[in-house]
């Protein structure tokens, strides 16, 4: 596992914007750069791509990227990806949903040994439900590293555990050099729960890798219409809305089938309707699916649907679109700056509202009238590529690389300025003693006593061999 | 024959002996300090000591025999079976791998595995009680299928020597594993 085929289309750097990349000769300094999340492969997931797909397009740029999440099971300890890009899977305790155990302190032995013999000088951590990546922010301002963080989801403002959360994203970022979004709704929701300053906020979208998801229409069966839907099925991506929309649409179309990919709590509502209305020959649930199986599921299909209450910037619909399919959406969070006009039908999360969407894409995929496949496909393939988004990030990490870590003193400052009296004082007894903590482990080990690593990627990288199967 | 000194993971000094029996054997040895007379009387002092507070407030002499007794049992299980004095390689071209390991008493104990199990020797990096070290280890061969590795030994595993003393005995063993 881990070691997944790189297309061959890597080749050519400067394809996606030559004009932008002349001109600035001046050759960037390298850094040494520590992903941080809980969630990495084997999980699977949009955050878990990104940070391998971002990773192997800095090392491919000679920055020197190591990644540390927790230990999947039996996968722990030190492994190495393709490209050597190293992952540290730490033995930290699981709680609730692949997120580790927090005690603010509990993390800081292990983490500073990485971060000491790595030689790292950004911390890069990536989703807010990661309790190691707000752990490895912590620490990384004790030990006065450069700090970025990049938010993967949206937030409500007005329930129990979002205010909780937002507290604690403000306590996380009030300090951080940098934050990076996925799309301008996501950074909009960002700077208002972590009160932050919009000046360090930017906004880097997800890419996919196109040449994964190709259009191939000989899959599909033209004597019908199969909608297809890929997502985890839970709450909050509105699988009750398909819920609704499968029996009212089947009853319309006799030729309309549905073929739904992915796993979770909410299968049984789309069990129950399937055994309600008797549609088990049209509603084909497909459990859990591989990412390299996604493909092959997507070409079987006209049109794709998305029918999420919540996203800061939807990957599936992209995929979907990569693969020549027409996208019929909700118009929520991020998803309307993802897609071309013209490429999306978007709805108001109802289900009245998407019938009315889907109704209008079939009419036009049995008319003729939808654009082809081949077309769609190779107007999608130059918006988002992850080449792109490693290019900014850099321009990120060139930023945060001249601006000075804050003191001891002023980040207690910032804390109480910020963080409300309570929360803030707690929180900065809390920095005062993670400070303490990183003394005494100072004491016992000190930085001369650890070695330091061998580098695999980087300016001086070691990893010329290329794994034949 | 060469003798240097290195320190290992948490600074302590080691001493590494190589000794060139002929082209094809080697031998390495790793000494870590002797266990130091000071260790033992901080120890002995604090088990009396309090043993006398005890015996001052129970006035009973069995508490003061017992820990008598526990000092002594208590030395004999370390220098037996916990303080390892010296780690030993044997390496021989063609036959095979000797490690061995000396105990403070004089106790030895060794291992030989064969070089036909043998795949390779390698240095390799792990989690050992909240750092980060590397280690030597050997790798066997999956007896089945030419290019699996069926187990890993670990080597010098008291003495936990730095990457520096790990590089030079791993190029040394190398030369050796090239030969045949």
């Amino acid at each position: 596992m881990g070691q997944r085929k790189r297309p061959g289309a890597r080749g050519s750097l400067t394809s996606a914007t030559p004009g932008r990349i002349a001109l600035p000769a001046r050759k960037s300094a390298k850094h040494n750069v520590c992903m941080v999340s809980d969630f990495f492969y084997p999980n699977m997931g949009g955050v878990e791509s990104h940070i391998y797909q971002l990773s192997q397009c800095l090392i491919e740029k000679g920055h020197k990227v190591i990644v540390v999440t927790h230990a999947y099971g039996n996968r722990k300890g030190i492994r190495y990806l393709s490209s050597g890009l190293k992952v540290y899977y730490l033995p930290l305790q699981v709680m609730y949903n692949q997120s580790t155990v927090t005690t603010c302190f509990h993390s800081l032995p292990l983490l500073r040994c990485i971060f000491v013999r790595e030689r790292i000088t950004v911390v890069h951590a990536h989703s807010s439900f990661s309790a190691m990546a707000h752990d490895s922010l912590f620490h990384a301002k004790a030990m006065g590293l450069n700090t970025v963080f990049t938010d993967h989801s949206l937030f409500g403002f007005a329930d129990v555990s979002s205010v909780l959360t937002n507290k604690l994203l403000t306590i996380s970022l009030c300090d951080t050099n940098h934050i990076i979004c996925v799309s301008y709704t996501s950074k909009e929701n960002t700077v208002l729960r972590a009160a932050l300053d919009p000046e360090i906020v930017s906004v880097i979208p997800n890419a996919v890798d196109p040449g994964d998801f190709t259009p191939d229409p000989s899959k599909r069966d033209d004597g019908k219409i199969t909608i297809v839907v890929v997502s985890r099925l839970v709450y909050r991506k509105g699988i009750d809305l398909l819920g609704g929309i499968i029996p009212e649409l089947c009853l319309k179309y006799p030729d309309l089938h549905f073929l739904i990919g992915g796993e979770g709590p909410k299968r049984i509502v789309l069990e129950e309707v399937r055994e309600k209305y008797q549609l088990h020959d049209r509603v084909r649930l497909l459990g859990a699916l591989e990412h390299k199986d996604v493909r092959n599921v997507l070409v079987q299909g006209h049109i794709f649907l998305n029918t999420s209450l919540t996203e800061a910037f939807c990957m599936a619909i992209v995929e979907g679109a990569s693969c020549g399919l027409q996208v019929v959406s909700t118009r929520v969070g991020g998803i309307p700056e993802v897609l071309p006009e013209d490429l999306i039908t978007l709805c108001e999360p109802t289900v009245g509202s998407l019938c009315e969407g889907l109704e209008l894409v079939i009419g036009r995929q049995r008319a003729g009238t939808a654009p082809p496949p081949a077309a769609v496909h190779s107007r999608v393939r130059t918006l988002y590529t992850w080449r792109n988004v490693a290019e900014r990030t850099e321009k990120v990490y060139d930023r945060v690389a001249t601006a000075a870590v804050l003191p001891l003193d002023q980040r207690l400052r910032r804390l109480r300025a910020r963080c409300g009296p309570v929360a803030g004082s707690i929180f900065a007894l809390m920095a005062v003693l993670d400070f303490l903590f990183l003394l005494l482990l100072r004491w016992l080990v000190p930085d001369s006593l650890i070695d330091v690593a061998v580098d695999a990627t980087g300016p001086n990288g070691l990893w010329t061999q290329t794994w034949k199967g | 024959m060469s003798e240097e000194k290195f320190t290992d993971i948490n600074g302590k000094p080691i001493s590494l002996e190589c000794r060139s029996h002929s082209s094809f054997c080697r031998e390495f040895v790793v000494s870590a300090p002797k266990v130091s007379l000071r260790a033992v009387m901080v120890c002995t002092c604090a088990v009396w000591l309090s043993a006398y507070a005890a015996f001052f407030v129970t006035k009973n002499t069995a508490v003061l025999s017992s820990a008598i007794v526990t000092t002594l049992v208590g030395m004999m299980v370390h220098i037996h079976l916990i303080k390892i004095d010296h780690e030993r390689l044997l390496i021989v071209g063609s036959l095979g791998v000797q490690v061995s390991s000396c105990f403070a008493s004089g106790r030895e104990s060794a291992t030989f595995i064969e070089m036909s199990s043998i795949k390779d020797i390698v240095i390799n990096e792990a989690i050992h009680m909240q750092r980060v070290i590397y280690y030597l280890c050997i790798l066997l061969k999956e007896p089945s299928d030419p290019n699996g590795v069926s187990g890993v030994v670990p080597l010098f595993q008291s003495s936990k020597p730095r990457l520096n003393c790990l590089v030079k005995i791993y190029k040394s063993c190398q030369e050796i594993l090239g030969q045949c």
